[in-house]
């Protein structure tokens, strides 16, 4: 944590600079006790691991190995929602597709062979180098069916093919259904009947704001943290 | 807490096998000894001369090859370490054996492997000779250094080897007894700065020749004050010889309190401390090398050449902490009580009492060590006028004072007494300095303030 040094003469110990060397020792020394003796905390919320006498200063991240989780409105890797059958929830309606600004998404809509009412994409395919990483796609999508929620940035890669991401790297994570899902209303007949009992039991309101429970972090809170950086200033005011 | 005990255990464990390695070096030695009498001398009859060569060649191998060496190689690996600590870093941990990266000690092998495999670069016009010779000139004398550095006391050969019982001869973890002892220190640590400087001017670059000239003002400019700071010792003990300063910081001289260097020249030490410092060329007096600014002496130099200048450097650490322990914090004398010593010799089988007064000297060595790493990590370097002030203008006459006032106390008072507590006040005077958290006035900064507007 910066602190302020006021900007006064030296007095006339450290003038002396011999005895101010020495101190320094002392306190360099402390650190080097204080690591040797007591192991780092492995917490990713630097700020709460525990600190004082007993304890390693160190606060280091490692790394590849440890990763501090990005914080929940955090836009990441793209992903397709399924559902409980295995399905996209997409209903290929090209929304995002034309909110795109960077035209990074390409679509080619499909019908389900035994469901003539709803389709599905055939090809969905995200071109993450042209991706501008926006988030439009998301919010222009009725269905829910594509999130930015995985924590991920976009991986390394040594090709560009590999960084151009069709529907079945897409479609990942959570299954997720609402009641409010025309599949479900009127028992689509290309969902096995055990899958539909399934998903209806499964079944929830449609959310009305974007952020949801995967984004978020165990331990992680915005607000607590904004409250101790209140804190902070308020003292460092006083 | 699981942390805690493995270091501290670790801690114990790594201070009992230096104490069985300089038990198992003092079995080298004598063996060595007796084996060369047995070998060459005549039957019946023991030849000093024959000894004393066995052992000092056993001495050789075991103190500069070993501990010098690997003393010095693991510090490559501890200025990273410690550096990490001191600085709430990890440090060095990529390299692994099964899933640990022990300590670091693995960089040691690939840090090896990558100097000697590295491709030979050399300046086409650089004066050949001279460029191929300046890292061994910078190698050398570090090791000729610790040849006059006692580790351990010296034990009756009886106690080692059956046959030589009665002989009256001695063994010591010491290579050479040279009765010039600190003269032989000066001369050899003058001829460093052979290396540094040729190493600048054979380059044939000017950044190289730059960090040559650095080094060689700045090294000369030290001995100075590292030969006089030394006098004091000289004069409080009688003798040029380690070997002998060290025996007579056993002996009380004020109440329970030894004789110890840094009892009787406090003032000693700290000039020594940093000139010696100064000598090896690291942070914060490393100007030479100034890697921000200059690239320094070995700029030109590529692969194990590099590697040898790199290493001189750390052995040099090793050596000047040998020295310094020798000189000022009691040698091998386990515990600054008067007495110890003593009682530990009559009541220890006499290898064990050797070996625990070498392991001691070594922990005594590694601390300093240590101590050097931190200085090298809590200060920033030095401007160069400064570097050359702090010389000039502090140290030379701090070094001057220092000798009258011992002379002077000595000659009152041979007992040392007079020089003891001259000592304890000094040390005392520098722990309120260092200890007094006096802030200064409010009103001292606000007046200027006040009479500006």
């Amino acid at each position: 944590m910066p602190y302020q040094l006021d900007n006064r003469p030296p007095d006339l110990r450290e003038q002396m600079y011999f005895p101010e060397i020495i101190r320094g020792i002392g306190t360099v020394t402390a650190h080097f006790f204080r690591n040797l003796f007591f192991s780092r905390d492995a917490n990713p919320d630097i700020l709460a691991r525990p600190r004082g006498l007993g304890y390693s200063d160190n606060v280091t991240l490692q790394y590849p190995e440890e990763k501090q989780p990005y914080p929940p409105g955090y836009r990441g890797l793209h992903r397709l929602v399924p559902r409980e059958d295995g399905k996209p929830r997409c209903v290929a309606c090209y929304m995002c597709a034309t909110a795109c600004p960077a035209q990074c998404i390409y679509i080619e809509a499909a019908e389900y062979p035994d469901d003539p009412v709803e389709k599905y994409p055939a090809r969905f395919v995200i071109d993450e180098l042209r991706c501008v990483v926006c988030g439009f796609c998301v919010e222009a999508c009725p269905k829910d069916a594509i999130r930015m929620d995985t924590g991920e940035h976009a991986p390394p890669s040594y090709t560009r093919e590999a960084q151009v991401l069709d529907e079945k790297r897409l479609l990942r994570g959570e299954p997720v259904s609402y009641q409010s899902d025309p599949w479900l209303r009127r028992d689509a007949p290309s969902i096995p009947a055990d899958k539909l009992a399934e998903m209806k039991a499964n079944a929830r309101p449609f959310p009305s704001v974007a952020t949801d429970e995967y984004a978020q972090t165990p331990g992680f809170s915005v607000r607590a943290l904004a409250a101790e950086a209140r804190d902070r200033a308020e003292r460092a005011r006083r | 807490v699981k942390r805690f005990f493995g270091m501290s255990l670790a801690l114990v464990l790594i201070v009992v096998a230096l104490m069985g390695l300089a038990g198992v070096f003092y079995l080298a030695a004598g063996w060595l000894g007796w084996g060369f009498n047995l070998a060459f001398g005549r039957d019946g009859t023991v030849d000093p001369a024959l000894v004393h060569f066995g052992a000092s060649i056993a001495n050789v191998l075991t103190l500069m090859m070993v501990v010098l060496m690997i003393s010095g190689s693991l510090l490559t690996v501890a200025e990273r370490k410690w550096s990490a600590l001191l600085q709430n870093r990890i440090g060095a941990n990529r390299i692994t054996i099964g899933g640990s990266p022990m300590g670091g000690i693995p960089y040691l092998a690939a840090d090896a492997l990558k100097m000697l495999t590295k491709e030979r670069v050399e300046p086409v016009a650089a004066t050949r000779f001279l460029y191929e010779l300046a890292p061994l000139l910078s190698f050398a004398p570090v090791f000729c250094l610790f040849a006059i550095v006692p580790v351990g006391p010296p034990i009756d050969l009886g106690a080692i080897a059956a046959g030589a019982v009665g002989s009256g001869q001695h063994v010591a973890l010491q290579v050479a007894k040279i009765d010039t002892g600190l003269l032989y220190l000066f001369a050899i640590a003058s001829l460093q700065v052979y290396g540094t400087s040729l190493a600048g001017w054979a380059s044939n670059n000017k950044l190289a020749l730059l960090g040559g000239v650095r080094a060689s003002s700045q090294m000369i400019s030290y001995e100075v004050s590292l030969g006089l700071s030394l006098v004091g010792t000289m004069m409080a003990y009688r003798t040029l010889q380690l070997d002998e300063m060290v025996a007579a910081q056993g002996q009380a001289v004020l109440g329970l309190a030894p004789g110890w260097g840094l009892l009787l020249q406090p003032v000693g030490f700290l000039i020594f401390f940093t000139s010696g410092f100064a000598e090896t060329k690291r942070a914060p007096f490393d100007l030479p090398e100034g890697e921000s600014e200059i690239v320094g002496y070995f700029l030109e130099y590529s692969g194990m050449k590099f590697g040898m200048m790199f290493l001189a450097e750390f052995l040099e650490i090793a050596v000047f902490a040998g020295v310094i322990t020798a000189v000022f914090l009691g040698g091998w004398h386990p515990l600054p009580i008067a007495g110890v010593t003593e009682w530990l010799r009559l009541n220890l089988h006499p290898l064990a009492f050797a070996a625990v007064c070498g392991g001691v000297f070594l922990v005594k060595m590694i601390v300093m060590m240590w101590l050097q790493l931190v200085i090298r990590w809590l200060l920033p370097r030095f401007r160069y006028d400064q570097i050359q002030q702090l010389c000039w203008k502090i140290l030379l006459p701090a070094a001057l004072a220092n000798i009258f006032v011992t002379g002077a106390a000595i000659l009152l008072d041979p007992s040392l007494k007079l020089l003891a507590t001259l000592g304890v006040i000094t040390i005392v005077v520098v722990a309120v300095l260092v200890g007094a958290t006096g802030k200064a006035p409010a009103a001292a900064h606000a007046e200027p303030h006040a009479a500006g507007h």
